[in-house]
């Protein structure tokens, strides 16, 4: 199954969606949360980043949310340093991103399609 | 030509269609090539798509009408239904 891995700026956030999107999803799909700064301080971090990658890739691929700003900046700094094809960076909105992609991951359905309900989530309404 | 089928279902008294049913409900519906619409207080979704299903705001009791259309179709209006009635 595809992984997902949640990066936030706040290591709270990163943990509570990482959670909530698993309760909707199931215990089969691999969520790893991404957040905060060694020290406990608000901030992204490569390194963090790239174990949560490696954690949550169970060979099917791995997509990434991100929340704002620094994060996306650091999740392209991690890829471009040690991509190996099969983790993608979604252009998405993060609570419904993160849940869609998570659900649709737990249907066995390929990195590509993950990715593309992940990133259709913008458009949906909520209401 | 594909086959079409139809048919309604009704959420159980206790189960609103939140976050988890909806999951399920989505995840049943992926597993079928037809596309499928699940309809409830007069709107239609896409019974693929997570954020749609949610959107439709189903409460328990509400009856949801079930369309699919493509080879698979009646498989699949027969496994959604099905996971309605069993949701608890």
């Amino acid at each position: 199954m595809v992984g997902i891995v949640v990066v936030s700026h706040s290591s709270d956030l990163a943990r509570g969606l990482a959670d909530l999107a698993g309760q909707v999803a199931g215990p089969d799909v691999s969520i790893e949360p991404a957040g905060g700064l060694p020290d406990g301080s608000l901030g992204t971090d490569d390194d963090r980043v790239r174990e949560a990658i490696k954690r949550a890739d169970r060979g099917d691929g791995v997509v990434v949310l991100c929340d704002l700003g620094s994060a996306i900046l650091t999740v392209r700094h991690v890829l471009e340093r040690s991509s190996n094809g099969h983790v993608v960076l979604a252009d998405a909105p993060l609570v419904e991103g993160a849940v869609t992609a998570a659900v649709v991951s737990s249907a066995g359905s390929s990195l590509e399609d993950v990715t593309r309900a992940a990133e259709e989530a913008r458009g949906a309404s909520k209401l | 030509m594909p086959a079409s089928c139809e048919s309604a279902v009704t959420l159980p008294v206790s189960v609103d269609l939140h976050a988890r049913p909806a999951a399920e409900f989505v995840r049943t519906a992926m597993g079928f090539g037809a596309s499928i619409a699940v309809g409830a207080n007069g709107r239609e979704a896409d019974a693929k798509s997570l954020l749609s299903v949610l959107a439709l705001g189903a409460k328990a009791g509400t009856t949801l009408s079930l369309r699919a259309d493509g080879d698979d179709a009646a498989t699949a209006v027969e496994a959604l239904a099905g996971c309605v009635s069993a949701f608890d």
